[in-house]
């Protein structure tokens, strides 16, 4: 056991910082094409790189002042473009895989509906085969970035004969094709959209947008849900995007609240809850270096890791008092711009918080996840899931 | 770079596993009216001693095996588990201070014999906090030594023992001393309290002009790093009962029927396990941390072993709660373990420090750190 990171004269190290020295401000595709957007990705995509070279290459971009393309095309890169390498063929790969590493088409997920966010089987979108095309109707909501995305990952129902989860499909499909319409959803930070409607009317997708086989729709969305990038998830205000833990006892530190025994104890508190959320994500990372499979220990992390991040935007703006109830008021007025656009901006942190025990499995979804796949609880029992998708609505009006 | 265990350690922790589920019963303790006196404290120690666990923390060159805290960790983790009450932790805690504090002569002396099992050692400080020296003891130079005149309380395994280190304001130089008292001396008094936590001999010491030998001499930085070392330990028993205790209560979740079907199917009990094997999953990692930064004589080891302390103490006192609601009723009676882990957490919890007053001194270690 070795809680050590690499070190600073780590040769590794110095190889990317070299490559930061002759591209100091690299371009999206600049990182793509040197294997940095994706270094734990095979080759030509990637570096093949074992997780302590994951780590140093975050690390450097990170010091360097690199956007990390993550944070750009996030659906892409963190969660959907590395199913193209397992599920899609060598045409899709060809086709999406390069502009999506590069940043330079935005992706989107195109999964919940207005009927059902948890249970993302139910889904109601139909997509119906017709000649060289798939035909789709129906209606998404949720969807990050639909407003500037080029490429959407469709979960749409292709057989309404079979149960939920079996008759669906995955789709690529081009947000910009006729019939796709989006409509931004304000939520109530009043910050500029996160999230979208996207109605689809009559959408024709050609056929070898197909992801995988027919039927193999649930299979590709959960393990896409599950995609998870061994580096560092550092834990913070949105998903870990904002301002951590550390920031919020600098910033209490800098603004002489820590003599206040009551903050004192609750900065303590979630600064403890963030040292060890993050020595969880780096034993994630060894877990990986160790070759043991990645488990649902994932959605522990973020069970804890969404209210620690809560947590760190709530206490801050309680020290500001009324005065947080001003738009755009920062507590921390000297961690403002500190390179990470409006992730350092606490205000807006605050507000966006509730989202965060929303998106990505509600943290009641997430207990339940913890409880069954950990713990060995019972399922829950779901009457529907072995009915067949068209009797479902007819047995709950009965 | 490696954050889990090694094979060794797991190794480690599973015979001491083996070891413990065979020979730890704590059905004497379920009897109403029971105390520690009927909780086998010496029929455990002498199984423990034919272990060789006495030299865990003794360097090899004192005759002991010379394990880091890593593998300390492993060993009083299950101890810690199965609430094993015996002088472990006594005598583990006193073997550190008197590897910190204690004269080169003094170490050769008294390590091997604890080593071998056949001297054990306890620590009596100012209060159980560590650093409070309102309760103080007085140290006056005499004839033979120093005579020691004073109370100290909250004194771990300090029945049985040997040798009792103690801190005592040392009139001579009007500074705090570590001093080693034969148990043998006159003027010695050591009482078993009537502590709510069965499976530990927690004792009140009266010392009414014994002799006591001086030890080195003190230095703040050595009384830190025994400290950390008893913060440690305490946290390594709250992460593995928290675990225990999840475990136990996940299973009783499964069995127990309802309105026709297991409690653990319900949400609302669901939730509550999730919870706990969050905080579980914290604690655990927190303790394996300090173990390593302790091992290391890292830089951040103090402040690893506040954290540990404080995050381990409180989680391990919010399983031992929960786990009772979810028992129900029968979880409260006296019959059942659920009381004993209880009972252990909020004493742990308690010992050498609060979780309040180590998440302070987190503030301040976390700020020097980044300084």
């Amino acid at each position: 056991m070795d809680f050590r990171l690499p070190a600073e004269n780590d040769p590794r190290r110095a190889a990317v910082r070299n490559w930061l020295s002759r591209h100091p401000k690299p371009s999206g595709r600049q990182l793509a094409e040197a294997g940095y957007t994706v270094p734990h990705w095979p080759k030509p995509w990637g570096l093949a790189a074992e997780p302590e070279l994951q780590f140093i290459v975050d690390e450097e971009l990170c010091r360097a002042g690199v956007m990390p393309p993550n944070l750009i095309n996030p659906v892409a890169i963190n969660n959907c473009a590395q199913t193209l390498l397992t599920h899609g063929t060598d045409a899709q790969r060809e086709r999406f895989l390069m502009p999506a590493l590069a940043c330079e088409e935005i992706w989107c997920m195109l999964f919940s509906e207005p009927a059902g966010g948890s249970d993302l089987a139910a889904l109601c979108t139909t997509a119906k085969r017709d000649g060289e095309n798939y035909v789709v109707k129906g209606q998404k909501i949720w969807t990050s970035l639909a407003h500037k995305a080029q490429i959407g990952v469709l979960i749409a129902r292709t057989d309404t004969a079979a149960p939920k989860h079996a008759g669906l499909s995955a789709f690529l499909i081009d947000m910009k094709s006729p019939g796709v319409t989006v409509r931004p959803i304000i939520d109530l930070s009043g910050h500029e959209n996160e999230y979208n409607e996207v109605f689809l009317d009559e959408v024709r997708i050609p056929a070898d947008r197909l992801l995988g086989k027919e039927g193999e729709g649930w299979r590709i969305a959960t393990s896409q849900l599950q995609t998870e990038r061994v580096a560092l998830s550092k834990p913070g205000a949105i998903w870990g995007a904002g301002p951590s833990a550390r920031d919020l006892v600098n910033g209490l530190a800098v603004s002489g609240h820590l003599s206040d025994p009551v903050v004192r104890d609750e900065a303590a508190k979630i600064f403890i809850e963030g040292e060890l959320l993050r020595l969880l994500a780096f034993r994630a990372l060894s877990d990986r270096m160790n070759a043991k499979p990645s488990g649902p220990e994932g959605a522990i992390r973020k069970m804890l890791a969404a209210p620690h991040g809560q947590h760190i935007v709530e206490m801050a703006k309680k020290v500001q008092g009324p005065r947080g109830m001003v738009a755009g008021e920062q507590p921390f007025p000297s961690q403002v711009g500190s390179g990470k656009g409006s992730y350092s901006d606490w205000d807006y942190a605050f507000w966006f918080s509730p989202a965060v025990t929303l998106g990505v499995g509600t943290q009641e979804i997430l207990k339940n996840i913890v409880a069954e796949r950990m713990l060995g609880l019972p399922r829950e029992n779901d009457p529907t899931a072995k009915l067949p998708w068209i009797e479902i609505n007819r047995a709950k009006s009965a | 770079m490696n954050f889990s265990p090694d094979e060794d350690h797991l190794a480690l922790k599973q015979s001491a596993a083996a070891f413990l589920d065979k020979e730890i019963a704590l059905d004497p303790l379920l009897k109403p009216g029971a105390s520690v006196a009927q909780a086998n404290y010496r029929l455990h120690w002498e199984k423990i001693v034919a272990m060789g666990w006495t030299g865990i923390a003794v360097p090899e060159s004192y005759g002991g095996l010379g394990l880091s805290c890593v593998d300390v960790a492993m060993v009083l983790g299950e101890m810690g588990r199965t609430l094993a009450p015996s002088p472990f932790l006594g005598n583990l805690i006193g073997t550190w201070a008197l590897l910190k504090l204690g004269t080169e002569e003094q170490k050769r002396r008294i390590l091997p014999a604890v080593a071998a099992g056949t001297a054990r050692l306890a620590l009596a400080v100012g209060d159980a906090a560590g650093d409070d020296h309102s309760r103080e003891v007085s140290a006056e130079p005499g004839t033979s030594g120093f005579l020691l005149k004073g109370t100290r309380d909250f004194a771990i395994d300090a029945d049985g023992a040997d040798w009792l280190i103690v801190d005592a304001h040392n009139t001579e130089t009007g500074r705090r001393g570590f001093f080693l008292v034969d148990t043998k001396s006159d003027g010695l008094d050591i009482d078993v309290m009537d502590w709510r936590d069965l499976t530990r001999q927690v004792c009140d010491v009266r010392l009414n002009g014994c002799i006591g030998e001086p030890m080195a001499p003190f230095a703040p930085a050595d009384w830190s790093w025994v400290r950390d070392r008893i913060l440690f330990a305490l946290a390594a028993e709250c992460a593995a009962g928290a675990q225990q205790i999840l475990s136990m209560t996940a299973d009783y979740a499964k069995e127990r029927v309802a309105f026709g079907k297991s409690i653990g199917s319900y949400q609302a009990i669901k939730h509550s396990l999730a919870d706990m094997l969050g905080q579980a999953e914290c604690a655990n990692v927190a303790v394996l941390y300090a173990a390593w930064a302790l091992s290391e004589e890292a830089s951040q080891a103090s402040l690893a072993a506040a954290m540990a302390k404080a995050f381990a103490g409180d989680a391990y006192v919010d399983c031992t709660h929960r786990s009772i609601q979810i028992f129900g009723a029968i979880g409260f009676t006296w019959e059942m373990k659920n009381h004993l882990y209880l009972k252990r957490a909020h004493a742990n919890a308690e010992l050498f420090g609060n979780s309040r007053a180590h998440r302070s001194r987190v503030i301040d270690l976390a700020q020097q750190a980044a300084a």
